[in-house]
């Protein structure tokens, strides 16, 4: 009996102690945070309230506001040198960059109470963050400030947009709408200029082909799903959508699965176990062992970033614009684009400063001097042909500026589901590239696992 | 401790100052354990019956997550990718540490050498040791691989065939056995000597002093392994994911390393889905829970503690 009531009285005091501090904290975090689960869902009127009471602060001390990137420390220098000059010259705000915060630890921080106040992240987290509701819907401020959308590359202003809203402006882009070769490989096979068409692609991805005596691949042209499955590029390439105008998701219209059967085709071709069992021993991508730079791999899509400095004049590495299907010449220069974005989490203390920082990231100068001295693509138009970017030690990316006006460059479109989309994109062209499925029962497959999504979004 | 007797009318003054500093000395743990263990527990249970994307306030749904997971062919794969790890993983594992740790028990010059040598790898951090392995089981250059064609054998394309991801996995596994040896180890020197004195002045071979002797004397060591590592390995994570690296996707070739907790971690915060994922995790609950339980009851026939009969 003793015992019994021992223990009853410990539990029993125990649980007060407890329910005492708990709620202890939970005043705590309320008063400190604003942030209690629920204001989320109500918060669409939040930017103007929140603009004013910023606008009321005393003008003359200077904001700090948090700028969190996804770049490393390696990385982090050209973007560094833009914080640093505008907080030279700005004399309101100071910006203070976090780097290596990957989008997991960005998703906690703008869920929870202290919101860094802009950060720079994956476009396709934009979609399901914005919807939501942890992200600002720049509507507004684009037009109170007079901001031109019309400036900005429209393949990547399209993937800031959810619903018909801008949630954020993407600060750099990624392009793959070249064809990286082996200059070696293709004068060892005679090849004097690069491929023009897919079928040509096709046809020379066979001449640049070795095999051993026992049937092993030792040389190969061209792999589709290397070094990942593409599930955006190949239907951009072939002039697919992924969701038309009334609302429908169209992985399986018909350019979408003509790219995954001729993605396919390659390993009807070479076989897979013979592809799969070449691509495991290929040299590490990046490294000096890198399949196309040992000319392991004689074709390869490449993306701006690749081989940088190979790909010059006399370098080993040649480059060309994305072969395009012959039946549709007027897919030329076809390509997809990925952006960085930078968005203001709703819960953001300081938006208006936020933007004022996010527009001097999407100024001509700052795009201009960033692509300088980061080697990547500007996003604004006319940054494309600033005469600053001309300069001898920036050439290997003149071409790239070039094809970034194209206008059949693509991308994916941004949504609530569109990392479900994507992965069931990847998990099925999987299928129907190992010959599993056929390309249209694995693309009717994503269709009918994704269009519940998409209506109930 | 427990004393019987004494008044059944209630806890005495002094009693109650006793347990008063006793709750104030422990609150640290108590607190820890409310704020950070019971209230998210309590918490994810309710959010598995809501949908919930981390901002908008959750919305009831009752038991639609639970009843969608049965739907869902990803919950069976990764169900069945898990399940694989721990049964074909768990057992081998266990097995190869107690004959390590035989080994290292035994009497020979250099025992605290050998001892060091073999726990060394549990060191290596588990990304770090994956990426290791996925060079040695590269299907072209790795050392494995080279050395099944040494005595003949066409070796497997380990980390792209989708069948031989999770084996290649198992075999990493192998490696990482340090800490099980080295409990086992201190098992085994727990063994009395005069049973195997007694045994051997019986005639007892080694073989069957093993299974009538050491094995039931460390019964309770392998009963305490086998259900830490069966938690541990339904919760099968980080190499999974690193080795999935090489195809460059989440689940691995088709899916076959996608493992419950990458699944669970995909749908939470690639997807958002925090109240399917409160869900999941819930049905791992079950599971491991159901696991352990049918262990237990079992283990009453095959485990034995000193002193008792």
């Amino acid at each position: 009996m003793t015992m019994f009531n021992r223990k009853s009285m410990a539990l029993a005091g125990t649980t007060v102690l407890t329910l005492s501090l708990l709620a202890g904290c939970g005043s705590n975090n309320n008063n400190g945070g604003s942030a209690s689960p629920s204001s989320g869902s109500s918060s669409g009127a939040s930017p103007s309230a929140s603009s004013q009471a910023s606008e009321s602060a005393k003008p003359k001390d200077k904001v700090e506001i948090s700028f969190w990137t996804t770049y490393t420390d390696q990385d982090a220098g050209p973007i560094t040198k833009l914080v640093d000059q505008f907080n030279k010259t700005n004399d309101h705000i100071t910006v203070k960059m976090l780097g290596n915060q990957d989008p997991t630890k960005q998703l906690t921080a703008i869920s929870g109470g202290a919101a860094p106040d802009i950060l720079l992240t994956y476009w396709n987290n934009i979609g399901p963050w914005a919807d939501a509701g942890a992200v600002l819907d720049l509507s507004d401020y684009i037009s109170k400030s007079g901001f031109d959308v019309g400036t900005v590359i429209p393949a990547a202003m399209e993937r800031m947009k959810i619903n018909d809203k801008y949630y954020a402006m993407p600060f750099t882009m990624s392009m793959a709408s070249s064809l990286m070769y082996n200059k070696k490989d293709f004068a060892d096979a005679g090849l004097t200029k690069p491929p023009e068409t897919l079928e040509e692609l096709f046809d020379y991805a066979k001449q640049l082909t070795k095999k051993d005596a026992n049937g092993n691949i030792t040389q190969i042209g061209f792999i589709p799903d290397f070094p990942w499955i593409d599930n955006v590029f190949w239907p951009v390439i072939f002039g697919g959508s992924w969701i038309d105008a009334n609302g429908k998701v169209t992985p399986n219209a018909e350019p979408n699965v003509k790219s995954i059967a001729y993605q396919r085709s390659f390993y009807e071709e070479f076989g897979q176990s013979q592809i799969d069992k070449f691509k495991s021993g290929m040299g590490k991508r990046g490294t000096p062992q890198d399949p196309l730079l040992t000319g392991q791999l004689a074709m390869f899509i490449g993306w701006e970033y690749h081989f940088m400095p190979e790909r010059g004049e006399d370098g080993p590495i040649g480059v060309a614009p994305f072969p395009y299907p012959a039946d549709h010449p007027e897919l030329k220069g076809s390509g997809m684009v990925s952006p960085r974005a930078v968005f203001i989490p709703q819960k953001a203390k300081h938006q208006d400063e936020a933007w004022e920082f996010m527009q001097y990231l999407m100024q001509a100068d700052t795009q201009v001097q960033y692509s300088l001295d980061a080697h990547v693509i500007p996003t604004i138009t006319s940054a494309l042909d600033d005469e600053r970017l001309k300069v001898e030690e920036n050439k290997t990316m003149w071409e790239f500026y070039e094809r970034a006006k194209s206008a059949n460059l693509n991308g994916f479109p941004n949504s609530a589901y569109i990392n479900e989309y994507l992965q069931a994109l990847t998990e099925e062209t999987e299928k129907a590239i190992k010959g599993t499925l056929s390309p249209q029962e694995a693309m009717d497959n994503v269709a009918k696992k994704i269009q519940p999504l998409a209506d109930g979004k | 401790m427990a004393r019987a007797g004494g008044n059944a009318v209630g806890i005495r003054r002094r009693e109650r100052k006793i347990l008063l500093k006793g709750l104030l000395f422990t609150s640290p743990w108590i607190i820890g354990f409310l704020i950070f263990q019971l209230y998210p527990i309590v918490t994810s249970f309710y959010y598995s019956l809501t949908e919930y994307n981390l901002f908008k306030a959750p919305k009831w749904v009752g038991l639609d997550n639970y009843k969608a997971l049965f739907q869902d062919e990803k919950f069976y794969k990764s169900m069945y990718n898990t399940l694989y790890i721990t049964i074909v993983g768990v057992v081998p594992h266990m097995a190869y540490a107690l004959a390590m740790a035989l080994l290292l028990n035994a009497k020979v010059k250099g025992q605290s050498i050998y001892r060091t040598i073999y726990f060394l790898p549990t060191l290596v951090p588990a990304v770090a040791g994956s990426l290791l392995w996925m060079w040695l089981l590269n299907s072209q250059y790795g050392l494995i691989n080279m050395a099944l064609e040494a005595i003949g054998i066409a070796g497997p394309n380990w980390l792209i065939d989708p069948d031989w991801t999770k084996p290649s996995l198992v075999l990493m596994g192998f490696w990482g056995t340090g800490t099980i040896t080295v409990m086992y180890l201190a098992a085994l020197q727990d063994v009395p000597k005069m049973f195997y004195e007694a045994a051997e002045i019986d005639g007892a071979s080694k073989w069957r002093q093993f299974w009538t002797i050491t094995f039931p004397s460390i019964s309770p060591m392998t009963l305490f392994q086998l259900i830490m590592m069966l938690i541990s390995s339904f919760q099968y994570f980080t190499e999974g994911m690193v080795f999935a690296e090489a195809t460059q996707s989440m689940g691995g070739p088709e899916n076959s390393l996608l493992f419950y907790s990458i699944y669970l971690y995909q749908q939470a915060f690639s997807f958002l889905n925090m109240g399917y994922a409160s869900a999941m995790a819930w049905m791992l609950f079950l599971v491991v829970m159901a696991f352990a339980l049918v262990i237990f009851k079992t283990s009453a026939r095959w485990v034995y503690y000193g002193g008792d009969k």
